[in-house]
């Protein structure tokens, strides 16, 4: 009776559809949702069904979020349960997993029946989500490139990165994997070098406990290597900068000529202010300590004479350009070493094995 | 003219004075000092060892200085009196280049003779160059000076005079220390030259000068 009645709506609905194709093309796929949910919740399975495979058809077109077509199908997969058709709801909820692995039935919507046979699909089913940074950059070696694969039930993964042709690059990780697992990759390929190629495929081979494939999903990893740019080496020191190291011949001159002519001075004295019948002896005395005082300046600031604070202030200006140096090459070395690759993921893609 | 003097000197240096610090100096220092007065009765010379104390203090470009000397010399080669010779003299100088400083002041001379003091004045002007010659340790100097009036209780008229220094200062690296050895000869005529006073001598000693 009950059913007699979903197929009379069901075909008012169809002849309503066929009458107004352009008002129900302007129909949201929330109001298709909405009214699908609702007939469900009225015990209408079969416009239920009707309803919801038109939204999930005009989501799967229109590229919708997985959460939205999640919340679409485990009502589809509902419905077909209560319609009789298991298998329907068994490839509904299979296609569900597949879709989402962490997805859940809510246990306060859906009665045992639909969870029970939706965790039974998924514990069947052999999916992992691949979830990588979108556009990251590591240093080659000491970073880390995190792959999360999160499984829809316990079963064995392979991650692997190959080659664009299919070849393999690098083996990350074989083994079991419960709810998720972190994969680190470090940038580099089997042998320890940066990679040589600009693109990669991360693909992670799901398998079931038998060993048997269950499904592929591949991630296409664009690779571009970037070395820091090296600093330049710390100018040496100007000429200007550094004092003179020798003495030049003008102090030596200086001290000489200035002797001299003080001496000179001096034994001329009475000559310029008169005087002339004064004794000499006292005044060459002293004319000649001025003139040995000359000399002696002389010796002391000879040409040639190294000038150790000179020096010595010199060579604290040459130290300081070395360690300058050295901590140039230290630093360039370091960036030499510290090649950073930029990783950007392109979309998943799901490979299903083709069925028996 | 000596009121003029002092007040361009002020006015030349009177914006420089602002955050000028004093530098004062001094020195004690021992003179070989020869006295020889000729007149028409016959010359004689005087020699001895007298005490020479020299103070100065500068503000910028100016400065004063003031000396004293005292001391008794011996008539030389015969017997006979002594005489104390008491000298001072006061001088405002302006530093017109870093090596150039001219000075203007009055100049007084004594000679206590048996039962008379023998009394001179002059008004100088003195221009000095000093400059160092060995590294920054010696600095040679040397000064002229020429007076331009002067009184003495002798019968002769004054006529002229004029006298100058040349020496050298060594100065310690790092101590405000400083030695100094120079000869000076002063040369008066007066008369038409009928009285001639030369007092030259050599000059040894030390001083402090704070920087």
């Amino acid at each position: 009776m009950m059913r007699g009645r979903s197929l009379v709506r069901l075909c008012a609905i169809a002849w309503a559809l066929g009458v107004m194709p352009s008002a129900l093309s302007a129909q949201t796929s929330d109001s298709l949702f909405a009214t699908g949910v609702r007939a469900y919740k009225n015990l209408e399975f079969d416009l239920a069904a009707w309803l919801l495979r038109r939204d999930l058809a005009q989501l799967t077109a229109a590229g919708a979020p997985a959460t939205e077509r999640a919340a679409g199908l485990v009502y589809l997969g509902a419905s077909d349960l209560f319609r009789g058709r298991r298998d329907s709801a068994t490839a509904v909820f299979r296609r569900l997993v597949l879709l989402d692995p962490r997805f859940r039935p809510d246990r306060l919507v859906f009665p045992p029946e639909v969870t029970s046979l939706f965790d039974g699909v998924r514990l069947q089913t052999k999916t992992v989500t691949v979830e990588v940074p979108r556009d990251t950059t590591i240093v080659l070696g000491p970073g880390s490139f995190d792959i999360w694969l999160i499984a829809s039930s316990f079963q064995n993964v392979e991650v692997t990165l190959r080659y664009a042709d299919g070849a393999p690059f690098r083996a990350l990780y074989a083994g079991p994997i419960g709810d998720s697992l972190k994969v680190p990759w470090d940038g580099l390929d089997a042998a320890a070098a940066p990679p040589p190629v600009n693109r990669v495929v991360l693909r992670v081979a799901s398998r079931a406990l038998t060993g048997e494939l269950a499904g592929i999903v591949q991630v296409p990893l664009d690779l571009r290597l970037s070395r820091p740019d090296t600093l330049p080496w710390p100018p040496p020191p100007a000429d200007a900068q550094l004092l003179p190291e020798r003495a030049k011949s003008g102090a030596a001159k200086r001290s000489l000529l200035g002797g001299l002519l003080l001496s000179g001075a001096v034994a001329a004295l009475p000559a310029v202010v008169g005087g002339t019948e004064t004794p000499s002896g006292p005044r060459m005395a002293v004319a000649g300590t001025i003139g040995v005082a000359g000399l002696v300046g002389y010796v002391l600031h000879r040409p040639g004479r190294p000038l150790v604070a000179n020096v010595r202030a010199n060579q604290t200006l040459r130290d300081a350009w070395q360690r300058r140096v050295a901590t140039t090459t230290a630093e360039n070395a370091r960036r030499r070493r510290e090649v950073h690759v930029v990783v950007r993921a392109g979309e998943p893609s799901l490979i299903q094995p083709r069925g028996p | 003219m000596r009121i003029s003097l002092a007040v361009l000197a002020a006015a030349l240096t009177a914006g420089g004075l602002q955050a000028q610090a004093l530098r004062p100096n001094g020195s004690a220092s021992f003179v070989w000092a020869r006295v020889q007065s000729q007149v028409p009765a016959g010359t004689q010379d005087f020699a001895g060892n007298v005490f020479l104390g020299q103070g100065a203090v500068g503000l910028g470009r100016l400065q004063l200085s003031l000396s004293y000397l005292q001391g008794t010399l011996n008539r030389d080669g015969a017997l006979g009196a002594s005489r104390d010779l008491v000298e001072g003299t006061v001088m405002l100088g302006f530093r017109a280049l870093d090596w150039l400083t001219l000075e203007t002041g009055p100049h007084a001379r004594a000679y206590a003779l048996s039962g008379s003091t023998q009394r001179w004045l002059f008004w100088e002007l003195r221009a000095r160059a000093a400059t160092a010659f060995v590294g920054s340790a010696a600095q040679g100097y040397a000064e002229l000076w020429r007076a331009v009036a002067a009184d003495a209780n002798v019968p002769e008229p004054f006529d002229h005079a004029q006298g100058g220094e040349v020496g050298m200062i060594l100065r310690l690296a790092r101590a405000p220390l400083a030695a100094r050895v120079a000869y000076r000869l002063d040369h008066a005529v007066l008369g038409g030259g009928t009285r001639l006073e030369t007092v030259d001598g050599v000059v040894v000693g030390v001083g402090l000068a704070w920087h």
